[in-house]
């Protein structure tokens, strides 16, 4: 039988343009060191060490496991390195979780990062491949496209991505750790440069150095940490191919398919409803009305209608992004990571100024590649 | 119908930074003041180059624990260039070689500028050349050499 696992020690760097005062590995310490300061830990209580990032070419690193094996305290026990693209975040705490749950480790250091300011992230995204059109110029130009599918689709209103950008936006000045802290209207956004029509400026996330660690243990360690832990409920992960022609970026088979999957582990039948609040991948601000629904929070074309009413608001009936999200933050490795350490510092009662009174129960979501990987969690302040 | 495969080139290069954070920061200046600096660890080793944590502990170590080592010390393990290559740092034969500066616990890679191979041997003495002008790297040590060589 599976063990369950629980998140004892959460810990992020302050994420900022160029984290210039620090190198790579104290980059990934101060995480680390917070996480474990969290989990009431030392390096020695760790068993195994599950590091994450994003493609090599970001910051021409590579092998990151092998490079910073010994400042994460790795000698002796094993590292493991994962990735899959911007989801590798929330991809890298399932594969430490499994190692819990599978009985394999019983306390398990997990880190991701990105340190962004060593090199351009957005050309690193963009080779030109021999015999393949060059389109690409960064995410925002490969997705969007299927932002504008979406409007058309189903004929969304122009304006629900400036209405995303400024919730999240103003979101990120209640997270000490936010990268973005700026106060924006529905004019700021609506009257900053068009970068990939039709995702304004402000509608993007930023490039960001930072990191993200947590501290996953067997529920003989669940009390260790200085708050509450959060017990992982569902968790899973999903690929498909990124560029066959027959995908459908706007509401992408596997997202849905990881959604059911982390429902059903979780007996959840109807999310909005039973999920207390959510930090879910937006890297452009159009992405929230996508995922709404393809994460089935509102039913197919209608994801827009909750963030024009309101619901996804810090104070609406499922606030989605409270710390900000990728709008705020976006070192890519770490993005989903911290996208799941949200998560469960909401059900441990960690999050400070965008705590959600009473939340129990959250989700987690990572998203990466051409809309190609997908990793979720769902965590509850009770066990399984 | 004749068949083709076809190949392209695909060379992809882009450019990095490296931020060294406090520690190597403070080597790197050193090395421009002419000065070589070893970090001290919990168990009272100095490691050169530094480290920015400890290596046994894994607790940080910071400026203050820098101290200075010497700029001569000994060779420790060696491989003779006999026949160097255009980004070699010479063009005359020269020996890679493991240094331990006096004062350090730890061998730091270099390159020996030795002559001939009969004039390297492992347990020799040898001490920096400085480059003339230094800008903050480990190549503003130019080379090793024999010491009392002029």
């Amino acid at each position: 039988m599976a063990n369950n696992v629980a998140i004892v020690g959460i810990g992020q760097t302050k994420h900022n343009t160029q984290r210039e005062d620090l190198s790579m590995p104290g980059l990934v310490r101060e995480a680390a060191k917070r996480a474990l300061e969290d989990a009431q830990m030392t390096w020695a209580d760790i068993d195994a060490i599950v590091i994450g990032k994003a493609p090599d070419t970001f910051e021409g690193l590579m092998m990151p496991e092998l490079f910073l094996a010994d400042a994460l305290g790795a000698p002796g026990k094993p590292i493991l390195r994962v990735h899959t693209a911007g989801s590798v975040g929330g991809s890298t705490a399932i594969v430490a979780a499994n190692l819990v749950k599978a009985g394999v480790h019983e306390r398990v250091l997990t880190v991701a990062f990105e340190k962004q300011s060593e090199s351009n992230a957005m050309w690193a995204l963009a080779m030109k491949i021999p015999f393949a059109p060059p389109l690409v110029a960064g995410a925002g130009g490969y997705f969007a496209p299927y932002v504008r599918a979406y409007i058309e689709r189903h004929h969304v209103p122009g304006d629900i991505g400036i209405r995303v950008a400024v919730k999240d936006t103003n979101n990120g000045l209640l997270n000490p750790y936010a990268h973005k802290q700026m106060k924006v209207t529905y004019e700021d956004v609506r009257d900053s440069m068009m970068l990939w029509d039709p995702i304004r400026f402000l509608e993007s996330c930023p490039s960001s150095d930072g990191a993200c660690a947590m501290v996953l243990t067997s529920e003989s360690h669940a009390e260790s940490g200085q708050a509450r832990p959060a017990w992982i409920h569902g968790m899973s992960w999903r690929s498909e191919p990124t560029m066959l022609a027959r995908q459908d970026k706007v509401n992408p088979v596997a997202g849905q398919e990881c959604a059911k999957d982390v429902y059903a582990q979780a007996g959840i039948t109807d999310p909005r409803k039973e999920i207390d609040c959510a930090e879910v991948y937006v890297p452009f601000s159009w992405f929230e009305p996508k995922w709404l629904e393809n994460l089935f929070f509102a039913p197919e074309g209608e994801g827009w209608k909750l963030t024009e009413e309101g619901a996804t608001a810090l104070d609406g009936d499922i606030p989605w992004n409270m710390s900000g999200g990728v709008i705020c933050t976006n070192p890519i490795g770490a993005s989903g990571m911290l996208r799941f350490a949200e998560a469960a510092m909401q059900v441990r009662g960690q999050a400070g100024e965008h705590q959600v009174d009473g939340a129990s129960t959250a989700l987690g979501h990572a998203y990466g590649g051409g809309s190609q990987f997908f990793a979720m969690w769902v965590v509850r302040d009770s066990k399984p | 119908m004749t068949e083709h495969s076809f190949t392209a080139p695909h060379v992809i290069a882009y450019d990095y930074t490296r931020s060294l954070g406090p520690v190597l920061s403070h080597f790197v200046t050193g090395l421009r003041d002419g000065k070589v600096k070893g970090m001290r660890t919990s168990t009272g080793k100095v490691f050169v180059p530094p480290t920015e944590f400890d290596p046994d502990t894994y607790e940080d170590l910071g400026p203050d624990s820098l101290v200075d080592v010497a700029d001569s010390g000994v060779v420790t393990s060696w491989a003779w260039v006999s026949d160097p290559r255009p980004y070699h740092p010479f063009d005359r034969p020269f020996a890679w070689a493991l240094v331990r500066l006096d004062g350090a616990d730890t061998p730091l890679v270099h390159a020996v500028d030795a002559g001939s191979a009969e004039a390297i041997s492992t347990g020799m003495r040898v001490r920096a050349r400085w480059a003339s002008e230094r800008s903050g790297s480990i190549l503003d040590i130019e080379c090793f050499e024999p010491e009392g060589a002029q």
